[in-house]
């Protein structure tokens, strides 16, 4: 593990991966229920 | 159009590749050329990928495919996120540690030169080819909107991205990106709202979402796993997934997006950033289908879309023909337009049995006005032989044309060069940089100095821009462009992804086997291509699978050889 390897923000990559994981979750959700609440 | 417009177009337009050009002249290193110096931060990246991906017929399809079929193509796109975590994680490293120019680089580090040769040429087999259709789908639309030769819109817009790609590079690609995205967006935003403030007065957003919902158009996720429908949350998920993989893992024109970047972490958040938006931002544009759907229910949209095909055929002997179709659908219309006030007014009093009954009727109504719009396709096929009658790709245009005021029509029709642009441009720069470093540098003259290469990469981009020019304009033989598109994907990406997944994951293999399991595999895929009915998505399933199947079983009977191993062990260990 480098320097190159330290990101922003957070302390390690690992929770940039589950942001963009748990954002599709949540993007999932949202879009299941708008099908859901006008079908 | 009008004059307000034309300033619009072409202002916005001269502005981009004026600036471009001279904001990014007098790259004098291969580096400066082909990866921009490394100076790409995270959200260049991210929306330098995002504008490569969007292609012109991204925004003038998309917003027509959720006005007929509704939302659900957003599940293509679930795969997306989970991609750009395995990029991150495990490709961007290696790219970076052995600092490439493209992903083909990586292969002879890994395997050898041939391997790296082959896939080189895969790529620009599939990508030359795809340069022409990406160049041409637009060019025909707005030929046909404008009223001017294909040919000339197919020039121009070739022409326009050969000034800026061939003076600035990948830098240049990245620069007016960032200028065509925000046009893009900003319009397509634009338009989205227009249509929502001309929907009749009492209308509210709750309506319009709840109408929307009622006809079907919010159909945003199914859940039920049927491989007979192309667009559920599995396929979206698995299918896309894989799909995404390949395109962003090993496709020179999104690799050299991220390859450009000023560190590895730069990349890395580069494709985190579109893992975050990319979604959102295919929302966006099919909600702009739908408000434009739902503005259609209340003015009456034209029977067939692509107005200009239409007045042909009005000059056939099929003329009375298609004035009666026309007489028959304002009357159908007519009666649509009550039964959508009847549902309106349900929605407004909140009664169940009341919006379910006048549902029914728009939606019984809904289906004539498609029986009656299939009619007048097949009169004009017959009033014209061999005319294409699909119009889903003018729905959106027309629109802007016939409702949106002057100057935001201008910007619309600028927002469809710009994109057109914006993909070509990078398709032109990673085709340029393949040729030179994959083909010319290693194969053919190694010691020239770097100035003749970054003239040599120059010279190549004219060449590609040139090809795909001379391609658009031979593509009329394809009826549905995008079908081709993925046909000719599908020829070539199984292959190429294979031999990336067997070095990324399957470090016994070496060389000649993966080699030799790579072209047994393309043989088989253009051997079902020409000879089988099997479905053109599964020779990306076929091509990958030949080569990582055959390619392990071959590696059991050829000697091991021990240098190649070496970087992978580092980075597998």
């Amino acid at each position: 593990m480098n320097a190159e390897e330290k990101p922003p923000v957070f302390k390690t990559w690992s929770r940039w991966y589950w942001l963009v994981l748990a954002v599709l979750v949540v993007q999932v959700f949202l879009y299941f229920w708008l099908t859901q609440s006008f079908a | 159009m009008n004059y307000l417009d034309w300033i619009v177009l072409f202002g916005t337009i001269a502005f981009i590749v004026v600036y471009g050009t001279l904001k990014t002249r007098g790259n004098k290193t291969i580096e400066g050329y082909l990866k921009g110096d490394n100076s790409m931060k995270w959200w260049m990246i991210g929306v330098s990928i995002m504008a490569t991906q969007a292609s012109a017929i991204t925004f003038l399809s998309t917003p027509g495919q959720a006005i007929e079929d509704g939302m659900r193509f957003i599940q293509f796109y679930f795969g997306l996120p989970l991609a750009m975590v395995i990029i991150a994680v495990t490709i961007v490293p290696i790219y970076y540690r052995l600092k490439v120019y493209t992903a083909y680089e990586y292969l002879e580090t890994r395997f050898d030169l041939k391997t790296r040769s082959l896939a080189a040429l895969l790529f620009l087999m599939l990508r030359g080819v795809s340069a022409g259709i990406t160049l041409f789908a637009p060019a025909l639309v707005l030929s046909t909107i404008l009223g001017w030769s294909v040919n000339i819109t197919t020039v121009l817009i070739g022409t326009l991205v050969i000034v800026y790609v061939v003076s600035g590079g990948t830098r240049a690609v990245s620069l007016t990106q960032r200028y065509q995205m925000t046009v893009i967006m900003g319009g397509m935003i634009l338009a989205g709202f227009l249509a929502y403030s001309m929907l009749p007065a009492g209308i509210s957003f709750g309506d319009t979402v709840q109408i929307a919902g009622e006809m079907g158009k919010l159909n945003l996720v199914n859940l039920e796993f049927n491989p007979n429908d192309r667009y559920n949350i599995w396929s979206g998920l698995i299918a896309g997934g894989f799909l995404s993989l390949s395109y962003f893992g090993t496709d020179q024109s999104q690799v050299s997006r991220y390859l450009g970047g000023t560190s590895e972490s730069e990349s890395k958040l580069g494709l985190i950033f579109n893992g975050l938006f990319k979604i959102p931002m295919q929302f966006v544009i099919l909600f702009i289908g739908v408000l434009v759907y739902v503005f259609y229910l209340f003015n009456q949209p034209p029977i067939f879309h692509n107005k200009v095909l239409k007045e042909r055929a009005m000059e056939t002997s099929q003329v009375e023909v298609l004035r009666s179709l026309d007489a028959e659908y304002n009357s159908l219309y007519a009666a649509k337009r009550v039964a959508v006030d009847d549902l309106v007014d349900a929605i407004h009093q909140e009664e169940e049995q009341a919006i379910a009954k006048s549902k029914e009727e728009v939606i019984k109504l809904q289906k004539q006005e498609v029986s009656l719009r299939d009619s007048v396709k097949a009169t004009i096929s017959a009033a014209i032989p061999n005319a294409k009658t699909q119009d889903r790709d003018y729905i959106f245009l027309n629109f802007v044309l016939s409702n949106l005021p002057h100057g935001i029509v201008g910007l619309l029709l600028a927002v469809m060069f710009s994109a057109a642009m914006s993909s070509m441009a990078s398709e032109l720069n990673a085709l340029a940089a393949t040729t030179c470093m994959d083909i010319y540098k290693r194969s053919i003259n190694q010691k020239e100095t770097t100035i003749h290469y970054v003239k040599a990469s120059r010279w190549f981009t004219v060449l590609w821009a040139l090809l795909a020019m001379v391609f658009a304009m031979l593509a009329s033989f394809a009826e549905n462009l995008i079908q081709f598109v993925n046909i000719v994907g599908s020829l070539f990406y199984g292959t190429i992804l294979g031999i990336f997944l067997t070095a990324f994951y399957v470090k016994r293999v070496q060389g000649t086997a993966v080699f030799c399991a790579a072209i047994l595999a393309e043989g088989i895929v253009l051997y079902c291509y020409a000879y089988t009915e099997i479905a053109f998505l599964l020779y990306n399933i076929i091509g990958c699978g030949v080569v990582m199947i055959v390619s392990l079983l071959l590696q059991m009977v050829l000697p091991q050889k021990e240098s190649s191993k070496v970087i992978d062990e580092n980075h597998f260990i």
